[in-house]
């Protein structure tokens, strides 16, 4: 426990220290480039100290440019000690692992958007965008954690002499579906398309409405079915949809038509749970001998 | 390879002798392999009796809060040695410590199965469900490795 204990403590001294220079020289290297616009006008600095800089509008919410200096170095130092212990949440399991890895992100995410809201490095406004960035971050460092540990499920399997099971998320067995979700999300609706340009049609209503609001849904919800039925929970199906209609979007519609993107996934999901908990009520039978 | 059996009433531990030429790397490793095997039955209490089961019955071994339990296939009995003295006396080949509180029998383990949350869960002869500790994988690893096991 008391090594432990050290560990975070070197971690979050360690971590501080390398925030608040990392804070300083991206600052000091990105001022007025494409990263951190000078928009602003001229930085200014802290106590007079020339690598110390911090954006003039936060001098102003402060009071003085040595006040809000020390704020953003308080701010910066806090950023760095919290990601310095990113990794020792995943040290343990289960239920803690949950609790520990959410109650980091919510450390994360706090000190993120105090850095970025109070040192006026980005709009208040844009701070949720940024927040939903570092969760997708945060979803993916997990997935890489899950990937990592699921394959040394595969080398307990394969060491104890039991079959290795599906590969991780199921990417291999989701495969053979996304060819046929291909030719729907992106053939079908061209074809569609095709169809009414030939015969000169005012509304657009297989495009605009049949595809969208009932082949879609229908499709994605029928294959989802499917390979929850034959695979159980596959969770890369219903993004991998969506990931396939993408370019139709902007083949055939516009930005305001990224909706169809979950008209199609999540009735995906419901397809995979459903065809999941299916599996789940009705075992299979056994062959006849 | 001849084996041969010589009985010795009263003898309290087996003894192998290897008759060989030559002492070669094979037979040094063989030897090796052998003098680490553990054959020792393990005295487990029911109530005021006590008796000896051969290792292989067991399933596992875990502290539930009062003392140390050992599982079978039928039943659970009491045990009074400490965790890392049933290390101690069981075959390394066939037993792992798991977690800080629980050594199983890798032989029945029928399944291994990993949780969104990153739990590892091993399932013994079908129905004993047992939680991996992330902790230990590497040291469970080294014992499958030792045993050999690979295509059971």
């Amino acid at each position: 426990m008391k090594g432990e204990i050290k560990q975070w403590l070197i971690r979050l001294g360690a971590g501080g220290a390398l925030g608040a220079l990392f804070v300083q020289a991206t600052l000091y290297f990105f001022w007025g480039s494409f990263l951190i616009p000078a928009v602003q006008g001229r930085p200014v600095h802290p106590f007079g100290i020339p690598f110390w800089l911090v954006m003039p509008q936060m001098a102003a919410d402060f009071g003085s440019a040595d006040a809000a200096g020390l704020i953003q170095l308080l701010l910066s130092m806090l950023f760095g000690a919290v990601v310095a212990v990113s990794t020792l949440p995943f040290a343990e399991g289960g239920r803690a692992l949950v609790l520990r890895s959410l109650a980091h992100f919510v450390g994360t995410g706090t000190s993120f958007a105090l850095l970025l809201g109070l040192c006026r490095w980005v709009d208040w406004r844009m701070v949720p965008v940024c927040l939903f960035l570092l969760a997708l971050l945060y979803l993916l460092i997990w997935l890489g954690r899950w990937i990592g540990w699921y394959s040394q499920v595969v080398q307990l399997r394969t060491l104890l002499g039991l079959s290795p099971g599906p590969s991780p998320l199921k990417w291999k067995e989701t495969l053979p579906y996304l060819p046929f979700i291909l030719l729907v999300c992106m053939a079908l609706p061209l074809i569609l398309r095709g169809i009414e340009q030939l015969f000169g049609a005012d509304i657009p209503v297989f495009t605009g409405l049949l595809y969208p609001y009932l082949i879609l849904p229908a499709v994605g919800f029928c294959s989802g079915l499917s390979l929850g039925k034959h695979q159980g929970l596959c969770w890369l199906y219903p993004p991998s949809c969506a990931l396939c209609y993408l370019p139709t979007v902007y083949l055939l519609f516009n930005d305001s038509a990224l909706f169809h993107c979950f008209m199609i996934a999540v009735p995906a999901l419901a397809g995979v749970v459903m065809g999941w908990l299916y599996r789940r009520a009705v075992p299979k039978k056994a062959p006849k001998s | 390879m001849e084996v041969e059996f010589r009985l010795e009433p009263g003898r309290q531990e087996p003894k192998l002798v290897i008759l060989a030429g030559a002492e070669t790397d094979e037979l040094r490793q063989l030897a090796q392999e052998l003098s680490g095997l553990s054959l020792d039955p393990v005295p487990i209490w029911e109530g005021e009796l006590s008796r000896r089961l051969p290792q292989d019955e067991f399933l596992r071994f875990y502290t539930d809060g009062k003392g140390v339990c050992a599982q079978t296939a039928a039943a659970t009995y009491a045990v009074h040695l400490r965790l890392y003295e049933l290390e101690e006396l069981l075959d390394r080949r066939k037993f792992a410590r798991i977690s800080n509180s629980e050594i199983i029998n890798l032989n029945r383990v029928t399944a291994v199965d990993l949780s969104l949350a990153g739990t590892i869960r091993m399932t013994l002869d079908g129905h004993v469900a047992v939680y991996v500790s992330r902790r230990y994988v590497k040291k469970i690893k080294e014992t499958l490795n030792l045993g050999g096991r690979r295509g059971r």
